[in-house]
């Protein structure tokens, strides 16, 4: 296999180890040493050219060629069977759709997000299920990583240089999910979102990290609680909306479908009930309204909202379908909000993972 | 064994670095104004016009979170000097 990246020749484990802090070429902890033996098997896996390109990855550009994407894999723990998985989540994130660039760079913590969908997602042991954003599993981490890692190396995406995060968040290191779909009464998110029934897919998004929600009882006491945990005045949506992300167990689904709540009507009722008036938001200050002009100047905030009326109630989102819904986690209590980044981008993006040979 | 690199080797500057500003009296700046905090611009290109004599091309980006377009960056690469920013 014709591979052009430049190689070097070490015999010793540690000092290999060692040679990617000093380089700069890891986030700050070691990585699985990227051999030419383990990166030529992951792109023979994926049946792809090594130097196709999934274009220049924002902020300094570096090309996101396979190669390169599966060394970095490599690094990030991945077995070759991930790496469709990350090539999707790569592709998703560079969709101008979701701003990567912005997501990158800006002083806010949001991360990318990857939901995992399809029958992949159990057959390679991802986790959707008790812990689902925590540690654990495999997949969830090494593909995780993998995606961060190329951010690392291809992007220039580095906290002393380009990335200005503010605070950040763990999910720096690795932030991926699986929707839980046997354990879930709804059509998943994937095929909500143009996939077909049975397909594997990738749906990324920018959001904080999980905000926890106390989440148990009727659907009216579900949708109260999360109502007002989606409309927190820190959260960016309530001042440039953009999108969001609920993240609801199975239990809490499971409730909803046994009263006759399709996750459309969750949607539609989060949308009508997670606002807040127009003089509470307003009292966060100036710089608050500014971004709010600016989102409107640029035609991102819905007009038919009276600005100047301060009893108006402001959604969180411009629409309903902005508020996207996945199931994950244990049979419990809890349910997570995760706030997007508002207006500005990280827009949820979804692309079919390709398998090579099915 | 053999380690296969995750970056690209650094590139070069795909052109040469301008001469630094002498001074501002008399310049073209490109003020590329990213949208973002207008009050902030605005007082910024006054006083580069008023105090310091430069003159001023104000570029407004269409999205302060995105990167410039190329015809942007184009006309800000023709003045002398251009100042870019960045935050949120």
């Amino acid at each position: 296999m014709k591979l052009v990246s430049e190689s070097l020749s070490l015999d010793d484990y540690d000092e290999a180890v060692e040679l990617f802090f000093e380089r700069g070429w890891t986030d700050g902890l070691p990585v699985v040493l990227p051999t030419r033996r383990r990166v030529e098997a992951m792109i023979a896996h994926a049946g792809r050219d090594p130097q196709e390109s999934l274009g220049a990855i924002p902020p300094k550009g570096g090309e996101a060629t396979i190669e390169k994407l599966a060394i970095n894999a490599v690094m990030g723990g991945c077995r070759p069977e991930h790496f469709p998985v990350v090539l999707a989540a790569m592709e998703a994130m560079m969709d101008p759709a979701h701003n990567l660039n912005g997501v990158s760079q800006t002083t806010h913590m949001c991360v990318s997000l990857i939901i995992v969908n399809g029958p992949i997602a159990r057959e390679l042991g991802f986790n959707s299920r008790d812990g689902v954003f925590g540690n654990g599993y495999r997949s969830n981490a090494a593909v995780g990583r993998a995606a961060r890692l190329a951010l690392w190396n291809l992007g220039g995406a580095v906290p002393w240089d380009t990335d200005k995060s503010t605070l950040s968040h763990p999910g720096e290191y690795a932030f991926c999910i699986a929707e839980e779909e046997e354990d879930n009464p709804w059509p998943p998110l994937h095929v909500e979102r143009g996939c077909p029934p049975g397909s594997n897919a990738v749906t990324v998004f920018a959001c904080e990290g999980p905000h926890s929600v106390f989440c148990y009882g009727t659907p009216e006491e579900m949708l109260h609680v999360l109502a007002d945990s989606m409309c927190a005045l820190g959260n960016n949506n309530m001042h440039v909306m953009g999108q969001t992300l609920v993240t609801l167990n199975p239990i809490n689904a499971e409730e909803f479908a046994k009263r006759g709540w399709s996750k459309q009507d969750v949607r539609h009722y989060l949308w009508e009930h997670a606002r807040r008036r127009l003089s509470d938001v307003r009292a966060c200050g100036v710089v608050h309204e500014q971004f709010r002009k600016m989102e409107r100047d640029a035609g991102r905030y819905p007009l038919r909202y009276d600005l100047d009326n301060p009893t108006t109630r402001l959604p969180v989102t411009p629409t309903p379908e902005d508020i996207h819904i996945v199931v994950a986690g244990g049979r419990s209590y809890f349910a997570a909000v995760l706030p997007g980044w508002g207006g500005f981008g990280g827009f949820a993006v979804t692309r079919q993972i390709r398998r090579p040979g099915r | 064994m053999e380690i296969l690199v995750p970056v690209w080797p650094a590139r070069s500057s795909d052109r040469p670095a301008k001469q630094r500003l002498r001074e501002l009296h008399g310049a073209r700046i490109a003020l590329v104004d990213d949208n973002l905090d207008i009050p902030f611009t605005t007082r910024l290109a006054a006083l580069l016009t008023e105090r310091h004599g430069a003159k001023v091309d104000r570029l407004v980006k269409p999205s302060g979170t995105a990167p410039s377009p190329r015809d942007l960056i184009d006309l800000a690469a023709t003045a002398q000097a251009a100042i870019v920013g960045i935050g949120l």
